[in-house]
């Protein structure tokens, strides 16, 4: 029984071999972002009832603001609403640099966007879920947060802020 | 059979290697500008 050898042209070996070692260094480098630095993607934190979670006096959206939970750690509990005028709730926080706060945002009506501009937390807001993330800011300075879904006419306009004094 | 392996040796693509070369070059330039940006942002657990 005779074996025949594939004949693979030089340069597409080597090409082929070039594209495999930059995909295990890409995939490397991306797992060590998730799992080294902890740079990952919310998961859905819980479901809510859209219909009720603004007003339900147990929902802590129907009181949307900041909790501090222990020195420097704080929780954000953020509205995201385009029913009356497309804002979130509320429209400005203030911590300490330093500070670690971990955001919950949900939606009463439609899907939005959260995105903190010049940090890595970016994410999709979906009525009837809760999506958590937590971020330390490091910086003083203004840290805007807008909707990046499409979301209405007011869409352009839905915005807040972050303001990390020194 | 060795004038062929002959033949394959002396074909060299030149500008096809060049424009690869500089593909993945500007690749990873791109892609590794975009992940140090991505690390100095900090985590978000």
């Amino acid at each position: 029984m005779s074996t025949q050898k594939m004949h693979i042209d030089r340069y597409e070996r080597n090409w082929m071999i070039v594209s495999a070692v930059l995909l295990v260094l890409f995939a490397s480098a991306v797992s060590v972002a998730a799992f080294g630095l902890g740079i990952q993607v919310p998961a859905p934190e819980q479901r809510v009832n859209p219909n009720t979670v603004a007003t339900d006096p147990n929902s802590p959206w129907s009181n949307p603001g900041l909790r501090e939970v222990a020195p420097g750690k704080y929780d954000a509990y953020i509205l995201a609403h385009a029913i009356p005028n497309w804002e979130y709730l509320p429209k400005e926080i203030s911590v300490p640099v330093g500070s670690s706060v971990s955001f919950y945002v949900t939606s009463p009506d439609v899907q939005h966007g959260f995105k903190i501009q010049n940090t890595n937390a970016n994410f999709m807001v979906i009525p009837g879920q809760v999506s958590k993330l937590t971020i330390t800011f490091d910086e003083p300075g203004t840290y805007n947060y807008i909707c990046t879904e499409y979301c209405g006419s007011g869409h352009g306009v839905m915005y807040g802020a972050i303001i990390v004094t020194p | 059979m060795a004038k062929k392996d002959k033949e394959e040796d002396e074909f060299r693509p030149t500008g096809t290697i060049a424009v690869l070369t500089v593909f993945v070059i500007t690749l990873i330039a791109i892609w590794a500008t975009i992940y140090v940006i991505l690390v100095q942002r900090g985590g978000t657990l």
